[in-house]
């Protein structure tokens, strides 16, 4: 039995990890699922998000278990912004050029971030990051991780819930199924764009927040989780936002075995393996019903 | 047709073969060496990008494949061999990358191009005893004497070769399967164009192309590491200089190259690491003001043609039915 506590504690931290990739992608299969873009700042937001929470931590002392909702509200409003003052203007058949665009905002955020902060690297030091939840003699789980994983289950929840429930939610839907009789309907498609824009961006920020406790801080750090949620949304299948969370939690747990058995630097190759996989054989998508 | 391009690109090539014979200071011609490597990628992309409207965000693989080839190869055999043995192995990577990815449509394609690209990273980065991994690995130099001249006039002449293969591309009738396949490509299907072959091809030559530009680069700086070969800024900056001068038009790239790179080097000073945020500003521009960059705006603005042959990517016509079902990309060809 002596592979069975590293399997399980593997397979445990990969759901706790795969909770805040759930958020991340949950976040950006909203903005393609309603508005069909691939939003290339989205790694840019989650940035944007760590940076305002260490900022409120550093100088307002604020934890970032709360401070997170903060930047949550701070990446709603850019979000909303640069819908309503960039995507909005391009037509929605120029998809490269939406891709182009906001390859351009994301550089802007970095590079802005860059000037402003520096590059170097940064991590919290409050006392909680040392803890940790035992679980029978053999089992620890890190206590900022659960913590995280506690506040981003309830996030996505929250999310899941307002897009599945609201009259809002509902308009988004319809947007998604079909553009061209939602405003039809009455549904004022800008303004559900532009909230639907921000909604997404948020979910990142938020999830920047909860990465920051337990991750380090620079202002390239956003690329990384941008090409992970690429994959979690082609996996979960064409914007559908459960099935990004479901995809989030695999790859989590995925990338966690991949490091146990081949070690820390395959797991990325694992991640991009699979993406190449998922786009050959199944690029409808592995998890969830195919949503419009 | 395309006379006044063609006009305008000999009198910048002129300049730059008379350049080196007034300019003796190594860091400018290092500089225009670098905006004429970045031109000569940016046609080779503008080749798959511009003309067959394959938009990839993965070309930093076959330049990074053709700088680890002469790396690499030249531990076994002259480095002149081991450019062409980068050249081969580049379009190898372009005939796997291509025939997985062609298959794919819109952002789907793009995607791909560039898990492609990462997964060539992660492996330069992860297999230290042969790439060098993190640390990196020399790369020999190709021209002993008088180096940074001769760098500077092979950069030149390739840049020439694919300005000259991209003329060729566009009078020729491979150019315009390319430009049909860009415009419908269902169409350019059910007239008889085989776009699965044709977009391959474009994709082997621009391969090269790269693979080429990948190898100078790689020999001037003497020592390459995968972050910089295989990065994404690289691909990202090779497929903006195309799109801001212009893609799919001849002196697209070659303009845009000129554009951006001037602003970079310019910018550099001011912005220190920071000077990505140039690029930034300049793409969110062009986006918005300039669909089909400088050339294509000029283009259309001057009328030098009678019929221009649309440039792609422009603002599209409002939505109608018609254009109801192209909205939702079929993420595999049929």
């Amino acid at each position: 039995m002596s592979w069975f506590y590293p399997f399980l504690q593997a397979v445990l931290d990969g759901i706790l990890t795969g909770s805040l990739y759930a958020l991340i992608a949950m976040g950006m299969a909203l903005i393609f699922g309603v508005m069909r873009i691939v939003n290339f700042a989205h790694g840019a937001f989650l940035m944007l998000g760590m940076y305002a929470t260490w900022v409120i931590f550093e100088y307002g002392h604020v934890n970032p278990y709360f401070g997170f909702l903060a930047a949550g509200a701070l990446l709603f409003a850019i979000g909303a912004a640069v819908y309503a003052g960039l995507v909005r203007h391009i037509p929605v058949q120029a998809e490269f050029m939406i891709i182009l665009l906001t390859l351009g905002v994301s550089l802007i955020c970095v590079d802005t971030v860059l000037l402003v902060f520096g590059a170097d690297y940064h991590q919290l030091n409050f006392p909680l990051l040392g803890k940790n939840f035992r679980l029978g003699s053999q089992i620890s789980l890190n206590a900022p991780w659960l913590i995280s994983f506690g506040i981003a289950l309830l996030a996505a929840a929250g999310l899941y819930l307002f897009v599945m429930r609201t009259m809002f939610g509902r308009a988004a839907r319809a947007i998604a199924q079909n553009p061209y009789s939602a405003p039809l309907m009455g549904i004022n498609i800008h303004r559900v764009q532009a909230v639907t824009f921000g909604l997404g961006a948020a979910a990142a920020g938020i999830a920047g927040g909860l990465l920051l406790p337990v991750f380090y801080l620079y202002p390239d750090v956003g690329h990384l989780f941008n090409l992970k949620s690429f994959l979690m949304v082609v996996m979960g299948g064409m914007g559908s936002i459960e099935g990004a969370a479901a995809a989030g939690l695999v790859l989590g747990v995925v990338e966690s075995l991949t490091s146990l058995y081949w070690g820390n630097e395959w797991a990325l190759v694992v991640d991009f393996v699979i993406f190449i996989l998922v786009l050959s054989f199944r690029p409808s998508g592995i998890f969830g019903s195919q949503r419009a | 047709m395309k006379r006044p391009q063609v006009m305008i690109g000999t009198v910048i090539f002129a300049v730059a073969l008379v350049i080196p014979l007034f300019l003796h200071n190594d860091y400018f011609l290092q500089v225009i060496f670098r905006l004429f490597l970045f031109a000569t990628l940016g046609l080779a992309w503008n080749l798959v990008g511009g003309y067959a409207g394959q938009l990839s965000l993965g070309h930093a693989a076959y330049f990074g494949v053709g700088a680890y080839g002469l790396a690499l190869l030249s531990k076994g055999m002259s480095p002149w061999l081991a450019i062409v043995g980068g050249v081969v192995l580049s379009m190898i990577c372009a005939l796997i990358i291509g025939s997985v990815s062609f298959r794919l449509r819109g952002p789907y394609f793009c995607l791909a191009t560039i898990a492609f690209t990462e997964v060539l990273r992660l492996i330069a980065k992860n297999l230290p005893n042969v790439t060098g991994g993190d640390v990196g690995t020399p790369v020999p130099l190709l021209f002993p004497h008088n180096s940074m001249r001769s760098f500077y006039y092979a950069c030149v002449v390739l840049t020439i070769l694919s300005f000259a293969i991209t003329y060729w591309v566009e009078r020729s009738r491979f150019g315009y399967y390319l430009m049909a396949i860009r415009e419908d490509e269902d169409t350019a299907l059910s007239v008889g164009v085989n776009t699965a072959r044709v977009k391959l091809w474009a994709l082997l030559l621009s391969a090269a192309l790269s693979a080429l530009a990948g190898a100078l680069y790689a020999s001037l700086f003497l020592f390459i590491v995968p972050d910089q070969m295989f990065g994404v800024e690289v691909s990202v900056e090779i497929a903006i200089l195309p799109m801001l001068g212009g893609a799919g038009t001849l002196l697209g790239p070659l303009v845009g190259s000129i554009v951006l790179e001037t602003a970079s080097e310019v910018f550099k000073n001011i912005f220190k690491e920071a000077h990505l945020l140039i690029y930034g500003i300049l793409v969110v521009l062009v986006v918005l003001f300039l669909p089909e960059g400088i050339v294509g705006t000029l283009n259309r603005k001057l009328r030098w043609f009678k019929a221009a042959p649309r440039t792609p990517f422009a603002s599209a016509p409002p939505p109608g039915p018609a254009e109801e079902s192209k909205r939702i990309p079929l993420p595999l060809a049929e």
